[in-house]
């Protein structure tokens, strides 16, 4: 009896202290900071993305492509009790480049101090928002002379590419004819900058002693056969400032990513 | 002995540090970009970029600074001349390094806070980003932002200054364009003999043939050459005929909208004795010329603005030779001869 008595204490004590220890940690988060890594891996439907490599779309046309970038910002984490995080402002631009690609074909982008929560959902813009731009120079630091050095800045009109497709492309009437996308906005008239949210499988925990990773995939494909598809016998070849053509390719853009998975480590 | 000379010493070491240290920190002293109460209201937003004394000597010397060219020999100044209200005085279109020729005429520098879109096109779309465009230009200054960041990272007399105009000190391209930006703002021409008659100050008139002219102006030509910034900020195809050898489609350029074809913008009209030749390639060198171009000049390029169409469908501003007289007389009262000579914008 008595030790039913005693192992009933101290199952209760072991509820009581489990409950307390739960409260303590939902308390110890305020303040407290952590790494995320962000891996952008590029693929072509159920392929991994390759230079130089053929692949087919729509219309019996082919491509193979030089050069893969594109620019994301704007990221911002959502928790588990709705609450909104977003990454300081003058640091949330980042060019993912296929160059700079680890041997697994994965971009990483490393966010610092990012405030500890149960994150749920992620959500970025492609490109540059109308906000950004209004601000000229204020807050852009090395951005510019980055954006430069990647070939990702205009230099006969003031902006940044969001989207650099430099290759090839073959169809039923041509052979390795060029295939340029270089766009962006073009100044308030046209806004090709679009947001894109998505749920994260599972919760990514950001704590002092992690250093979790979002793998997101980019299907190309997506990108001439997403939400629209386009043919580049059709004006799709050289996408540069037209208001249709580069309206498109955005879209078509924000479409392309999903969250393969998430590690807490 | 030793000692006391040793902390005498040491004591003047570190006076003479302090000393420097504080010569070469950010110690911001703000200046006032004027508002001209002809004006209409500053477009560009000074609370990103409040201009700092430090600050606009820094855009100056940088406005001035050969190496924001690949020759280091093409500054701003190059095509920029402020006599000439900040143009390449007589040049049709410029020319840069290596013998590159350009496609456009050099526009007057003055009152650039007061507008939104730059360049003959409207090709930058806000003020501290308009730099990038000549210095990356092959046929302008041929440079990298990348590379005049590390050539003014090098240089002695730029890492003091970027320290005495930004509180992070750094030389980077968002602080050598605020830079630019905080010199190009102050670049306020409003005290002309037309500005003063209008703001009735120190009692000027103007002469009977320079009323007449502002009268005719206001009935033929203020439609376009709105505001006493003498721009409405529209692009229009005036009707020019088009040269072959450059073929610039104008404002065709940015947004490839067939709308757009030989579209570039109404210039403000300040200063105009002083910036010929006219246009945007520079085809006409007097304003005599203009007036005649608007008068019997203007040819069917197939997109010219509505507004200069007459009721029977010719092309055109019909001018008598009292009303070209008298408009060129009104023209020449805005010339701001303070600005013309403000040593604040000379190079020495």
């Amino acid at each position: 009896m008595k030790i039913l008595k005693i192992s009933f204490a101290l199952l209760i004590c072991a509820i009581v202290s489990s409950c307390s220890n739960d409260d303590d940690n939902t308390e110890d988060l305020s303040g407290q900071t952590g790494e995320l890594i962000i891996k952008f891996d590029n693929g072509v439907g159920d392929q991994d993305f390759i230079f130089d490599t053929s692949y087919s779309k729509s219309n019996n046309e082919t491509y193979k492509l030089s050069t893969l970038k594109y620019l994301v910002s704007n990221i911002t984490l959502t928790d588990t009790e709705g609450n909104e995080y977003m990454y300081p402002s003058e640091k949330n631009v980042f060019i993912i480049s296929e160059a700079n690609a680890n041997n697994a074909g994965e971009i990483y982008v490393t966010l610092e101090d990012v405030d500890a929560a149960d994150y749920t959902s992620i959500s970025f813009g492609v490109g540059i928002d109308q906000g950004r731009y209004a601000l000229g120079a204020d807050g852009q630091g090395d951005f510019l002379t980055t954006a430069e050095a990647e070939g990702m800045m205009w230099s006969w009109a003031t902006g940044y590419r969001f989207t650099r497709i430099d290759g090839t492309y073959s169809s039923s009437t041509v052979t390795d004819e060029a295939l340029n996308i270089h766009m962006g906005s073009v100044g308030t008239s046209i806004d090709n900058y679009r947001e894109v949210t998505l749920s994260l499988p599972n919760t990514v925990l950001i704590r002092e002693d992690k250093s979790p990773q979002i793998h997101v995939v980019a299907d190309i494909a997506k990108l001439f056969d997403g939400t629209t598809s386009v043919s580049f016998d059709d004006g799709y070849a050289q996408v540069h400032v037209d208001e249709t053509t580069t309206g498109v390719i955005a879209n078509n853009a924000a479409d392309m990513f999903s969250v393969h998975h998430v590690h807490n480590e | 002995m030793k000692i006391k000379f040793l902390l005498v010493l040491g004591g003047i070491l570190c006076f003479s540090c302090t000393k420097n240290d504080a010569e070469i920190a950010y110690q911001p002293v703000f200046l006032t970009v004027e508002q001209p109460s002809n004006f209409p209201e500053i477009v560009y937003n000074l609370e990103n970029n409040p201009v700092t004394e430090a600050g606009f000597q820094l855009g100056k010397s940088l406005f001035y600074e050969g190496k924001l060219s690949a020759n280091n020999a093409i500054p701003c100044a190059f095509c920029h001349e402020q006599a000439f209200a900040f143009t390449h005085h007589g040049h049709t279109v410029s020319h840069g390094v290596n013998g590159g020729i350009g496609t456009r005429n050099a526009q007057p520098m003055q009152n650039l806070a007061y507008q939104g879109e730059f360049m003959w096109d409207g090709a930058a779309t806000h003020l501290d980003f308009q730099p990038v465009i000549p210095i990356t230009s092959e046929l302008e200054m041929g440079e990298t932002v990348s590379n005049v960041v590390s050539k003014l990272q090098a240089d002695s007399y730029y890492q003091n200054q970027f320290k005495m105009a930004f509180e992070d000190g750094e030389i980077n391209s968002e602080n050598l364009l605020k830079a630019l930006s905080q010199f190009m703002v102050m670049m306020v021409s409003s005290n002309s003999t037309y500005d003063k008659y209008v703001r009735e100050e120190e009692q000027v008139t103007l002469t009977q043939v320079e009323l007449d002219g502002l009268a005719t102006f206001n009935n033929k030509c203020a439609s376009c050459h709105a505001t006493d910034l003498f721009t409405d900020h529209s692009f229009r195809n005036n009707g020019l005929s088009i040269n072959p050898r450059l073929n610039d489609v104008g404002r065709f350029a940015v947004f490839e909208n067939p709308d757009d074809i030989y579209k570039f913008k109404v210039p403000s009209l300040r200063n105009i004795a002083v910036t010929a030749p006219y246009m945007h390639d520079g085809r006409f060198a007097t304003l005599e010329a203009v007036m005649d171009f608007y008068d019997s000049g203007m040819v069917d390029n197939g997109n010219v603005d509505a507004i200069l169409q007459r009721e029977d469908g010719t092309l055109g501003i019909t001018l008598s030779s009292y009303e070209k007289e008298s408009i060129i007389a009104f023209l020449n009262t805005l010339t701001d001869n303070e600005f013309l000579t403000d040593e604040r914008f000379s190079e020495f």
